[in-house]
C-alpha cells in the first residue's frame, strides 16, 4: 500500500478519492462473486467463483496494510485450496445436482436464518462507536512480523506445523482406501 | 481512509452468504466452499481490528496466518474425506449419505 500511495502522490491524485474509488468496487465485486459462488447450480463455475472472491480478498489485504498476508492468500488460498476443490470436483461425478425436491423451502429457510444473522451484525456495528484511536500507528513490517512469529509466538507456530502435518498423513490415509 | 465500520460490514455481508452457502447447498464440496468464504470473513475481521487498534507485534495478522493455515489443512482432510465416501457410497450429496441414520 505504501508503494502505491508513493505512486499516487507522484502522479499527483488526490489519494483519498483514489482509495474510495477503488474499495468500493473491490467490495461490491466480492459481494457479487461470493453470491455467483452459493446460487451457481454448477459446482465447478462455484470453485472458479471462489477464486475471483479469494483474489479481492487479497486486495482488501492490501488497504488495511497486510501486504504479506495479501501474498499468503493468493498463493495458498488460490493456488493451492481452489485446484484442490477443482480436482475433487473433476474426480466426484454429480457436477449437476438437479432440481431436488424441497429446495424451495430449504432456499427460504437458509435466506431467513442468514438475513438474521446479517440484520444483527449489521445493527451492532452501526451502534457501536469505534475509536479511531491508533489510526497513524505505524503498520507492522514483514521483518518485525517474522521476527515475532519466531519469537513471541514461536509456540504457536510449532502447533500449526505439526497440524499441517497431521493434516497431510491423515488426508493420505483417508484417501488411499482399502488394500487390494 | 476507508472508516472500520466499512470493512466490518463488508465481512459481515460475505459471513451472512457463507452460512446461507451451507445451509442451502447439498453437495459437500459445496458447503466446504461456504466455509472458505466464512474463514476469508473472519480473516478480514481480524486484519481489520489489526490495523485500527494498532497491535504492535502484528498479533492480528499473525492469527490470520494460523487461520489460513487451519483452513487448509480442512480443506486437505475435508477433501480426502469427499473422495473416501464417493469411492464408497457413490454420491457426494450430503442427504443420501444416510448410512448411519436409524
Amino acid at each position: 500500500m505504501s508503494g502505491l500511495i508513493q505512486l499516487l502522490n507522484s502522479v499527483g491524485l488526490p489519494q483519498e478519492i483514489v482509495i474510495k474509488a477503488t474499495f468500493y468496487p473491490i467490495a461490491c465485486l466480492i459481494l457479487v462473486f461470493a453470491l455467483l459462488v452459493v446460487l451457481s447450480r454448477n459446482i465447478f463455475h462455484s470453485a472458479l467463483y471462489l477464486a475471483f472472491v479469494l483474489m479481492g480478498v487479497a486486495c482488501v489485504y492490501l488497504y488495511l496494510d497486510a501486504e504479506f498476508l495479501a501474498i499468503v492468500q493468493v498463493l495458498i488460498y488460490v493456488g493451492a485450496i481452489v485446484t484442490l476443490f477443482i480436482f475433487t470436483i473433476m474426480l466426484t461425478a454429480d457436477i449437476n445436482t438437479g432440481p431436488i425436491r424441497g429446495m424451495i423451502r430449504r432456499v427460504l429457510g437458509g435466506a431467513f436464518a442468514s438475513l438474521a444473522i446479517l440484520f444483527i451484525l449489521i445493527r451492532v456495528i452501526a451502534r457501536t462507536t469505534w475509536q479511531a484511536a491508533a489510526q497513524n500507528a505505524p503498520a507492522i513490517s514483514l521483518e518485525g512480523l517474522g521476527r515475532s512469529l519466531m519469537s513471541k509466538y514461536v509456540l504457536p507456530f510449532e502447533v500449526i506445523s505439526l497440524i499441517s502435518l497431521a493434516a497431510i498423513v491423515g488426508a493420505i490415509v483417508i484417501g488411499k482406501g482399502q488394500k487390494r | 481512509m476507508i472508516p472500520q465500520s466499512h470493512y466490518l460490514a463488508l465481512s459481515a455481508c460475505l459471513f451472512a452468504i457463507g452460512i446461507f452457502g451451507i445451509l442451502t447447498r447439498k453437495n459437500a464440496i459445496g458447503i466446504l466452499i461456504s466455509i472458505e468464504l466464512i474463514l476469508n470473513a473472519a480473516n478480514i475481521n481480524l486484519i481489520t481490528f489489526n490495523k485500527f487498534l494498532g497491535s504492535p507485534d502484528g498479533l492480528g495478522q499473525i492469527f490470520a496466518l494460523f487461520v489460513i493455515a487451519i483452513a487448509a489443512a480442512s480443506a486437505v482432510v475435508g477433501l480426502g474425506l469427499v473422495i473416501a465416501i464417493y469411492r464408497s457410497a457413490k454420491t457426494i450429496l450430503v442427504n443420501k449419505m444416510d448410512l448411519m441414520k436409524w
